[in-house]
């Protein structure tokens, strides 16, 4: 039976690719060249995603499976299985403040400006606090809107740090580590158990306990 | 105040048209016929009740989603949530007196507000039935009977049904005591979090995965938790259902514990392929009449119009409306209407 894994384009696209490959799920050069958004690589049909659109396919059945980071699940909380950490795409999701205040300098904030690219993860951190907050949804570059002072903060994901030190922020907390999970929807996982086993087996690889 | 055109709509109201309001009118009709042909007896719930009838009696996270309000005398008033609920309720007031088993169905709509998710619409119309005062393997048995017997008679003959049972998950998670990391190790396994629930419970070598599928599910979880009671009541179950020929349409999925935090027993989901969502599901809630004064054993089901309707679309399966003979006259109408035929008159 074969399964169709949605697949995400965006920041853990190169390394979820290595993954597959070193576990023998070969993706054709067409992959790369990133016109083609469904693709049969025997024995899936691979489709390719916007990261934040792979719980959406995932969830309506449109795709079996999928990979994707905590990130992307902590914001949008899709009603899906998540049977593996793969490990792959390690990061954090941080709150960053300019490293001229002090750590938590926040608190004495009547209102906490904070821009991200996450709203329902920044809203849950703060409101979980007893910390009123005014989340400033943005797109992209949200480093940049402390620098602006259209922030005071930011939650954002970080990979090494160099942005925010470039942009003169610093790590106040840690939010949660974010790993590339493999997702799977709830009734595939009814249905087409035993290809999904397989799938699960391929993916753990030399993990396997 | 801004200006609102009368034609704007609120979230989650709901409008069916044409072949589709007819289909589901022809799939609540051939289920309550099976229902009722099982000598399951129809119950008009009321749409509205007391706010505590739905979280205090109904309880689980549902309950969030109730959709509120001040009746006049300043209670707070709810929308029918649940229907299992209400169900509850009535028998312990109003049936107080009927011998038991007590065999009820009920169709309609519940309301439950929610935030866009792919199926999850706020308004959900669902066929169900309950079996009240009945707490052995048979009664488990019979409403999956029901149940396949409906979806067979909607043409939906491959529905596959995973059966659970809430015991097992509960003997996995009797070690953790602290009741934060109950909740954690919970949605893990609703999640079906392999790695999460391993971290919680402490055991490395649990697979919840290996714990879905076949018959052979049985077994390898006698081996890894070896939980007595739930399997052994699951493997009766199963293996009941397998003697009535209904093996090939089983599998287990020992990790499930739905939604609602009344189940104790049997948890089962119904689905088929071409459809990424359940069509429907249910179980055993042995304590739930306890909230409501009187302990009693009960289990049941329900189907989801919506979710059924959608999938007899996708496989082609609404039949088309009967053609209507022309009349020209009130006269000629009446006439065919009195053979029995659907008629049109031409220039009313």
């Amino acid at each position: 039976m074969t399964l169709t894994l949605a697949l995400p384009t965006g920041r853990i696209f190169e390394e979820t690719s290595a993954l597959l490959q070193s576990r023998g799920v070969s993706l054709p050069p067409s992959v790369r060249a990133g016109r083609r958004l469904r693709i049969e690589a025997h024995p899936f049909t691979l489709v390719l995603a916007k990261d934040r659109d792979v719980p959406t396919y995932v969830e309506h059945g449109v795709a079996d499976a999928g990979i994707v980071g905590v990130d992307v699940l902590s914001e949008s909380r899709p009603d899906v299985f998540e049977p593996l950490d793969l490990g792959i795409g390690a990061c954090r999701m941080v709150l960053a403040r300019p490293a001229s205040r002090p750590a938590g300098f926040f608190r004495d904030l009547s209102v906490v400006r904070v821009a991200t690219k996450y709203p329902a993860v920044t809203t849950r951190f703060f409101h979980g606090r007893g910390i009123p907050v005014e989340v400033i949804p943005l797109a992209g570059s949200v480093e940049l809107a402390p620098v602006l002072g259209l922030a005071d903060c930011i939650v954002d994901l970080v990979q090494t740090g160099g942005t925010l030190a470039a942009n003169g922020l610093e790590i106040d907390e840690v939010l949660f580590e974010s790993t590339a999970r493999l997702i799977v929807n709830r009734a595939c996982f009814r249905l087409k158990t035993e290809a999904l086993r397989g799938l699960v087996r391929r993916l753990e690889g030399d993990r396997a306990s | 105040m801004r200006h609102r055109s009368l034609l704007e709509i609120p979230s989650g109201v709901q409008c069916f048209l044409g072949d589709e309001a007819r289909l589901r009118r022809e799939i609540e009709r051939v289920a309550v016929e099976v229902f009722r042909g099982w000598s399951y007896e129809e119950i008009v719930l009321p749409l509205f009740d007391f706010d505590d009838v739905f979280t205090r009696g109904g309880g689980g996270s549902p309950a969030d989603g109730v959709y509120r309000f001040i009746g006049r005398d300043g209670e707070v008033m709810a929308l029918r949530a649940d229907f299992t609920a209400l169900v509850a309720k009535v028998v312990v007031s109003r049936l107080s007196r009927r011998e038991l088993p007590l065999r009820l169905l009920y169709g309609g709509e519940v309301l439950r507000y929610q935030p866009p998710r792919a199926g999850r619409r706020e308004e959900l119309f669902q066929v169900g039935l309950e079996l009240l005062g009945a707490g052995g393997v048979q009664a488990d048995v019979e409403v999956i009977l029901v149940a396949r017997e409906a979806l067979s008679k909607l043409g939906i003959d491959d529905a596959v049904f995973t059966l659970g049972h809430v015991g097992f998950a509960l003997d996995l998670l009797a070690g953790v005591e602290d009741p934060e990391k109950r909740v954690a190790a919970l949605e893990a396994l609703r999640r079906r979090d392999r790695d999460g629930v391993r971290r919680i419970v402490g055991n490395a070598s649990l697979d919840l995965t290996e714990l879905s599928g076949g018959a052979e599910v049985l077994e390898r979880a006698r081996d890894a938790a070896g939980s007595g009671e739930a399997l052994a009541r699951l493997e009766s179950i199963v293996s009941e259902l397998g003697t009535l020929g209904l093996g090939g349409q089983i599998r287990l999925d020992l990790s499930e514990v739905r939604d609602f935090d009344y189940y104790t027993g049997l948890v089962f989901e119904i689905h088929a392929q071409g459809s990424g969502l359940e069509l429907g599901g249910g179980g055993r809630y042995d304590s739930l009449l306890g909230r409501f004064g009187r302990e009693m054993p009960a289990v049941g089901f329900y189907l989801s119009l919506d979710r059924v309707s959608e999938l007899l679309v996708k496989r082609g399966l609404s039949s088309p409306e009967r053609e209507s003979s022309l009349a020209g006259s009130l006269n000629d109408a009446l006439a065919a209407r009195t053979r029995g035929e659907r008629v049109r008159l031409v220039k009313p």
